[in-house]
């Protein structure tokens, strides 16, 4: 692949077009071996109460932020108030000015609140921070977010934590078609084919944590995902063969043996 | 003296600064972000910014986590 297919939002520039989380894994080390292993470059994290009781380490303490760009998320805000909040406040601990935006409607579905997400998009761009925002795979809605200013539009796949995959590719394809920012798919990648789906499809990048962290060996499936990350985007530059229904030979008619 | 810290009842030194606090919680204070009574504290004035009781106070860094 040539050097310069780089993932790029708000003037930075990434090799990987994978992005991991930092949760879910059983231990910091397993965590720390896959992050090395997808090869990412950016890995989320969230934003929380420092526990004063603490025991256990730091997560940070496993996170060389030299080598990857930390994307500090807004899990588990319900309304775009407290998202703005939460990213204020992130980005006030000095080590990113980067949010991945998420602001939850249900919380079954983990599906996002549309109106409330534009909001704190709206916001959050005119505070300067770069707006990644995990919307669902809404055409009209990622049109929205980046009209806002959202650096990248990152639809879901399926819901979060769910394995399913790329359950509605063709929104995924119109989403791609009109978006001048990069695509990212945000959730549902179950296994290795799922990543390679989002980015055969000419998605920009892929992020995902419960498939890898949730199987039974996260560093092999990390790096795993690496492949397929990389095996999607190279099927997408190289231009698929179209679908037919009937066969068409591959060797040469002529010279047969009679 | 006594201040509520993420939520909870927390008794400091009369007078500490929030460095002091900080200190004594054990907290590396390149990895926080600070709010005093809902205002924001920037890193370079927890020295000069001393505590009075019942300030309530929300100290954040960093977990894992990568969606809800």
């Amino acid at each position: 692949m040539e050097k310069s297919d780089v993932l790029t939002f708000a003037g930075r520039r990434f090799r990987s077009r994978l992005i991991v989380g930092t949760g879910k894994y059983p231990d910091y080390l397993s965590m720390q071996r896959a992050h090395d292993a997808s090869g990412a470059e950016i890995v989320t994290v969230a934003v929380r109460r420092v526990n004063l009781d603490r025991t256990q380490e730091s997560l940070l303490d496993y996170i060389d932020t030299k080598r990857y760009t930390l994307l500090p998320n807004t899990a588990g805000c319900y309304t775009a108030e407290e998202a703005i909040k939460t990213a204020i406040l992130a980005r006030e601990v000095g080590l990113s000015d980067l949010v991945k935006l998420e602001v939850i409607g249900d919380q079954r579905t983990l599906f996002p609140d549309n109106e409330e997400l534009l909001n704190a998009t709206r916001v959050l761009v005119k505070e300067g921070f770069v707006v990644l925002p995990y919307t669902n795979d809404d055409p009209v809605m990622a049109k929205k977010l980046e009209d806002a200013g959202a650096a990248a539009v990152m639809p879901l796949g399926a819901p979060i934590g769910s394995g399913l995959g790329i359950r509605n590719p063709y929104n995924i394809k119109i989403i791609l078609e009109t978006a001048r920012v990069p695509v990212i798919v945000d959730a549902g990648v179950g296994t290795a084919s799922d990543a390679a789906i989002a980015m055969e499809l000419g998605c920009d990048g892929v992020l995902m944590n419960t498939g890898i962290a949730g199987a039974k060996d996260p560093v092999a499936m990390a790096e795993a995902m690496r492949h397929a990350v990389l095996a999607g985007r190279l099927a997408y530059l190289a231009g698929r063969i179209p679908k037919k229904l009937y066969a068409t030979a591959s060797s040469p008619l002529e010279g047969m043996i009679e | 003296m006594e201040l509520i810290v993420n939520g909870k009842r927390r008794e400091v030194t009369d007078g500490a600064s929030l460095t002091v606090l900080l200190n004594e919680l054990n907290i590396n204070p390149l990895r926080v972000a600070v709010q005093l009574n809902l205002e924001i504290v920037k890193r370079e004035r927890y020295g000069k910014t001393v505590l009075k009781a019942g300030d309530r106070l929300e100290i954040i860094t960093f977990m894992a986590g990568g969606a809800e």
